[in-house]
């Protein structure tokens, strides 16, 4: 049976919430995606973090110990010089 | 000997620019005036990073960009003037004329060329490089041939009034490609602040903002300046994040990626 996690993401730039249903295969390469493309984010360059860890994204939900009730952040990174 | 020469002035303090300086107890002078420093990119950041340098002590700097300076550079880059604008100059030329204004012992070499196109000399000759960079490419080449000599790479970057610093220590920390993923491929040759009108290709999504870049810069030089006076292990080893409308600044881990390739080509 495949688990499935239930985990909330935080628009650092607005504040806004979203929740997102993962499965243990996910990558937070796609949860990234997925909440970029929820808020119509521009193209850019974007990072997840769970608390005060970076998440690698070719990472799966279980590689990167996301579990039920986590809280994520999507944060933009700051490419300009 | 001439006991004239001896006599102790009342006002002899402020005559030496480095007194203060000198007070600071972890700062290594001696080790700050004789480092190599190398500069890639000279634009908001590159002058507050090199203002910092100048002002801090560090005599030799190489800066590097293959741009000119544009009229719209002039609200954030504190050694751009109209004139130079105007005449097209070379934005690491303009800077290296100017910091001498700081300081006329300053010796900076202006090199006008993609980082891509910097000789591996040059990686050789220095013994820190500070990223002041405007694309995703050009640091991730910077990052791997840092990484490949050994020298330590302090990145800076800007969003608005967000903002990073990252600290990459070969061999033992993360680099900057273990903190990336298929987002950063995506934008990788896109640059985020360039305004030159011949060279723009790029919508910026955040103006940059001249109190975000003096932050990240001084704290890109004040990383530096612990490097080059021997206080490494006061260093930041990951990743600090800045946020100036929060006024909230944290240091995120960044995993070491086993799969990177730039680690994987040290290890070879």
């Amino acid at each position: 049976m495949r688990m499935t996690v239930r985990v909330r993401v935080r628009n650092a730039e607005t504040g806004s919430t979203v929740d997102m249903e993962l499965e243990e295969e996910n990558t937070v390469q796609e949860i990234i995606e997925g909440a970029a493309g929820y808020w119509e984010k521009d193209a850019g360059a974007y990072v997840i973090r769970k608390g005060k860890k970076l998440l690698r994204g070719q990472q799966t939900v279980l590689q990167a110990s996301i579990i039920m009730s986590d809280d994520l952040e999507l944060i933009p990174d700051p490419e300009g010089g | 000997m001439d006991r004239m020469a001896e006599l102790l002035r009342v006002d002899h303090l402020e005559e030496d620019r480095w007194e203060r300086s000198m007070r600071v107890g972890w700062l290594d002078m001696d080790a700050v005036r004789s480092a190599q420093v190398l500069v890639i990119g000279a634009g908001a950041l590159g002058n507050e990073v090199v203002k910092n340098l100048a002002l801090s002590g560090v005599r030799r700097i190489t800066v590097v960009d293959m741009d000119q300076v544009a009229r719209s550079n002039l609200n954030r880059c504190v050694f751009f003037r109209e004139e130079d604008a105007l005449s097209n100059m070379g934005k690491s030329e303009a800077l290296a004329k100017r910091a001498l204004e700081l300081d006329p012992q300053l010796e900076v070499r202006p090199l006008i060329m993609r980082v891509e196109e910097l000789e591996v000399a040059e990686f050789e000759r220095h013994q820190i490089a500070f990223g002041c960079l405007d694309n995703i490419a050009a640091r991730l080449h910077l990052n791997a041939h840092a990484y490949f000599h050994g020298i330590p790479l302090i990145d800076g970057g800007t969003l608005g009034t967000a903002g990073k610093v990252q600290v990459v220590v070969p061999p033992t920390t993360p680099c900057l490609q273990c903190a990336m993923n298929r987002t950063h491929l995506q934008v990788l040759e896109k640059r985020f602040s360039c305004t030159g009108a011949d060279t723009s290709f790029y919508e910026p999504k955040l103006a940059a903002e001249i109190t975000t870049t003096s932050v990240i810069a001084a704290i890109q030089v004040r990383e530096g300046l612990k490097l080059i006076s021997g206080q490494g292990d006061r260093c930041l080893r990951h990743l600090l994040y800045y946020n100036g409308l929060t006024n909230d600044i944290q240091e995120l881990e960044v995993p070491l990626d086993l799969d990177c390739p730039v680690h994987a080509r040290r290890e070879v």
